[in-house]
């Protein structure tokens, strides 16, 4: 991926509301073609960089390009970054094909060629014969699709999406997001995508950028984000973590409470670390079936959740959350020991 | 619809206290509303009616209160939609002064604008004839459209306002993202959303421009209108026959509008298709529409302002347009009529009590699932698509030779009812907002049926309550549609007599008892807002 061009670049991108810093120097990198989340929790400043992308907002400092054009002065309607919004902002007072031909007519695209290319844009997101109903009378997920169309249509350069699914339920944001990273596959475009939820994010992206506080904390692909966490905010946001304190032994080695635990990276620091264990990574036995040396535990709590277990452990003082896959009927008790696999340990190095 | 369903009618039979009180409003809106209303239809003959098409003074009218009625309706809605537009984005400067300027006229006694208008724009007007030197004749259709712009654009802003507001922002962030400049945003998206409230302000504009009284009768000198026909065919003729014909006239485009706004307009606003979703500021306005439109607000904004300033300062000037030195001459003479402000001040107290109670027991009654309740709830509403003439003559014919004439009640009961609609949906509005659960939750805990009222209801309704009893109080006592009609050589009230003094050329004196009763609005506005925290709108439908 790296060796495509860049398609979207921001550089030092600053933004302030008064007081406020909403984005403080971000320096992004969207490449042509590529999927790129934008993940953080509300307040942290993903959806003002998306509206500076889409121009609604100017920087007030550092400059976004699309390619090699500066777009940072450009107003938004000359940007041709179409934009998908949180609550659509369908026209309410426009038909269906009204609202997805919208772009065209402001793009003057004679009648019958705009016909044919909204004709052909509801198809493709599979809603031929809905042309002449009024956005209340759709779905949530209809109307989801509209804006996607009308999005579409006008052959954005880059699309941009904010938060598309939050005003689904939960079964159909799966379905929708799914559809999206088709269509954006089948069809190339870069997409530049916003969402607090992290599940969503891994789900769908070639490259996630964490945010927290109005700055990038992490940019990677989506196993790159929740195998190596940059830090402690990464790794808690994206997915559950068990946080361990430890002392390091050697590139390899990390001493946890009496315990030694291998890591596969190599560690380039001394002293106290912290490392990232995820719940899914720990085996969890019964105590008395495990004779090696191993962290030893109570179980505090359970939740049966059909494709897992998760189990609340306490041992050596800190409560541990442990994924047990495929549980079928089988429910642990009581003493447990604890397994840490090493190839999968992180170690944060901030 | 009028099935009864016996399991219904057993179950209210089981509770008698509410089946009485429901039984006993009903009665009492059809007595106060209905037989009224039924008293004006019915008087003249149908030979009468016939007849009209004949009646070339008649026919000028009913054609000229169109014309006012189209006039007036264009450019109040016009200024309306400057002003919502103007006050709905946040870049527009002086928005909160435009905004507060706007709601002046709303407060106004229903003559003031045009007497004030007289006083600056008249033969010896301040600006037409001190300071332009011109001689200026503003009686007629021109100064009335001038007049009734600005008395009523208020109410278009306040409907477009509204409107305006509820237009999500994204939308228009929207269309900009997909290729809109700023002046096809306007057009396609901010103009076209607001559509049907722009027809709604007009509906109601057009309702209140028919049914005006106030500002017709000051300044529309010689120019016949169907509202202050029936005065004039009253006073003059002693005519009750015709003054009757005439509001019937009347009534038949203002409940033609009425209906058409409640149960066409105001159903067809877009409401914006999904709640949530950060709310963002909206794009820039254009700066060369920017400019305009505040150039506009600013001009009207001195209108309204030299409405305030005008009687004011009528009331403290020796001789309007000859002897600008300043006196309390006229302080005097008004305080030889200060007894008819306290006449006002009964009358609006009572009709104030009954507008409140009335309203809210009936808003109570119709939340209840009863039989009948659309019923009362079409009588609680009707007042408001009748114009106050109409109401004055429909009591006169209705109530006049019983023991209620002549007494400061039936003035009080006219208005009281007439009111209504006013304190009945503040209530019911009031009551939709309280979740069932709430009342559940009482009843669940062990409350009974009255207790539920008194410990549910009653504090939560105590705001429409008083904000009812402030509307009514504050319209009764700067009423003179109604008034007009039914006063009595004992019971006088102040604005009868500053229409007489507007008539009689004693401005000073009107100005003085004027500035009064806007004093005495003010106060009932600020003391309102102390009790409920809010400013109470004074204005639905004009009289």
């Amino acid at each position: 991926m790296a060796d495509r061009p860049a398609h979207i670049r921001l550089r030092h991108v600053t933004k302030r509301f008064g007081d406020a810093l909403a984005v403080d120097d971000v320096s992004l990198d969207v490449a042509e073609g590529s999927f790129t989340t934008l993940l953080g929790p509300s307040g942290c400043g993903k959806t003002t960089t998306l509206r500076m992308v889409a121009g609604f907002h100017r920087p007030d400092a550092g400059d976004i390009f699309l390619r090699d054009v500066r777009v940072t002065d450009i107003p938004p309607h000359r940007r041709n970054t179409a934009m998908v919004f949180q609550e659509y902002a369908l026209f309410p007072h426009m038909t269906v094909a009204e609202n997805v031909g919208y772009g065209l007519r402001m793009r003057r695209v004679p009648g019958p060629e705009a016909r044919r290319r909204v004709a052909q844009a509801l198809e493709l997101v599979g809603l031929s014969g809905q042309e002449r109903k009024f956005p209340h009378q759709l779905s949530g997920g209809q109307q989801q699709r509209v804006a996607l169309a009308r999005a579409l249509i006008v052959e954005p350069e880059v699309l941009l999406l904010d938060e598309p699914l939050s005003n689904l339920d939960a079964k159909l944001r799966v379905r929708v997001r799914t559809e999206i990273r088709q269509l954006q596959q089948r069809l190339g475009k870069t997409t530049l995508y916003v969402t607090h939820d992290q599940e969503e994010a891994l789900a769908i992206s070639d490259q996630i950028a964490v945010m927290h506080n109005g700055r990038i904390l992490q940019v990677g692909s989506p196993a790159e984000i929740y195998f190596h966490p940059a830090n402690r905010f990464v790794a808690d946001f994206v997915g559950l973590a068990n946080f361990i304190e430890g002392e390091v032994v050697d590139a390899h080695h990390v001493h946890v409470n009496g315990l030694v635990v291998t890591v596969a990276r190599p560690i380039a620091r001394a002293g106290r670390v912290t490392l990232v264990v995820r719940p899914e990574m720990v085996r969890l036995l019964p105590a008395a079936a495990v004779e090696q040396p191993a962290l030893r535990g109570r179980i505090a709590a359970t939740a049966f959740l059909g494709s897992l277990t998760r189990y609340w452990v306490t041992a050596d003082g800190n409560e541990w959350v442990v994924d047990v896959p495929a549980p079928g009927h089988e429910t642990l008790h009581g003493e447990v020991a604890l397994l840490l696999p090493s190839e999968r340990i992180h170690v944060l190095t901030e | 619809m009028a099935v009864l369903r016996w399991g219904e009618v057993r179950r209210h039979a089981a509770d008698p206290g509410l089946a009485l009180t429901f039984l006993g409003a009903v009665g009492i809106l059809v007595l106060f509303v209905l037989y009224p209303a039924f008293r004006v239809l019915l008087y003249p003959s149908l030979r009468d009616y016939l007849a009209l098409p004949q009646s070339l003074r008649w026919m000028q009218a009913a054609r000229n209160s169109l014309a006012m009625m189209l006039l007036s309706t264009l450019s109040a809605t016009f200024v309306g939609l400057l002003f919502a537009f103007a006050i709905t984005r946040p870049d527009v400067p002086g928005r909160r002064f435009f905004r507060s300027i706007a709601m002046l006229p709303l407060f106004a006694p229903p003559f003031m604008v045009a007497f004030a208008y007289i006083l600056m724009f008249g033969r010896l007007g301040l600006i037409t004839h001190t300071l332009l030197g011109m001689t200026a004749n503003i009686f007629g259709w021109h100064g009335l459209w001038m007049v009734q712009t600005v008395a009523f654009f208020p109410l278009a802003m306040l409907i477009i306002t509204g409107v305006l507001e509820a237009a999500n922002p994204s939308l228009e962030h929207a269309a900009r993202n997909l290729g809109a400049d700023e002046w096809s945003v306007l057009r396609t998206i901010t103009l076209a959303l607001a559509r049907p409230g722009i027809a709604g302000a007009m509906l109601v504009v057009a309702i209140s421009v028919l049914a005006d009284f106030g500002n017709a009768v000051v300044i529309a000198g010689g120019f016949p209108l169907l509202a202050t026909e029936a005065w004039f065919r009253m006073e003059g003729m002693g005519d009750l026959r015709g003054a009757a014909l005439v509001v019937a006239m009347l009534l038949v485009p203002t409940v033609a509008l009425f209906l058409l706004e409640r149960y066409w307009v105001s159903r067809r606003v877009y409401t914006t298709v999904t709640g949530r979703g950060s709310r963002i500021e909206r794009p820039p306005t254009p700066p060369l529409l920017k400019w305009v439109v505040v150039a506009l607000c600013a001009l009207v904004s001195v209108l309204i302002l030299l409405v305030y300033f005008g009687v004011v300062a009528g009331a403290f000037t020796s001789v309007w347009g000859r002897d600008w030195s300043l006196t309390l001459s006229h302080w005097r003479l008004a305080q030889d009529r200060i007894w008819t402000l306290w006449s006002s001040v009964k009358i609006g107290a009572i009709a104030g009590v009954m507008t409140g109670v009335v309203g809210v027991v009936v808003a109570f009654l119709t939340s209840r699932n009863l039989p009948l309740r659309n019923f009362l709830d079409f009588l609680a509403v009707l007042p408001g698509a009748l114009p106050g003439v109409f109401v004055g003559v429909g009591f006169v014919l209705a109530f006049n030779t019983t023991p209620l004439g002549g007494t400061l009640w039936i003035l009080a009961t006219a208005l009281a009812f007439w009111h209504l609609p006013m304190g009945y949906q503040a209530a019911a509005a009031r009551l939709k907002q309280i979740e069932r659960s709430i009342e559940e939750a009482a009843v669940n805990l062990g409350a009974s049926g009255l207790r539920v009222l008194w410990d549910v209801y009653v504090p939560l309704l105590f705001r429409a309550l008083v904000e009812a009893f402030a509307v009514s109080f504050i319209r009764a006592v700067t009423n003179v549609s109604i008034v007009i009609f039914l006063i009595s050589p004992g019971q006088v009230v102040a604005t009868f007599v500053i229409l007489n003094m507007i008539q009689n050329n004693i401005w000073g004196a009107a100005g003085a008892l004027t500035t009064m009763l806007l004093l005495l609005t003010f106060i009932s506005i600020g003391l309102t807002w102390l009790l409920v925290g809010r400013v109470v709108r004074t204005s639905a439908v004009a009289g």
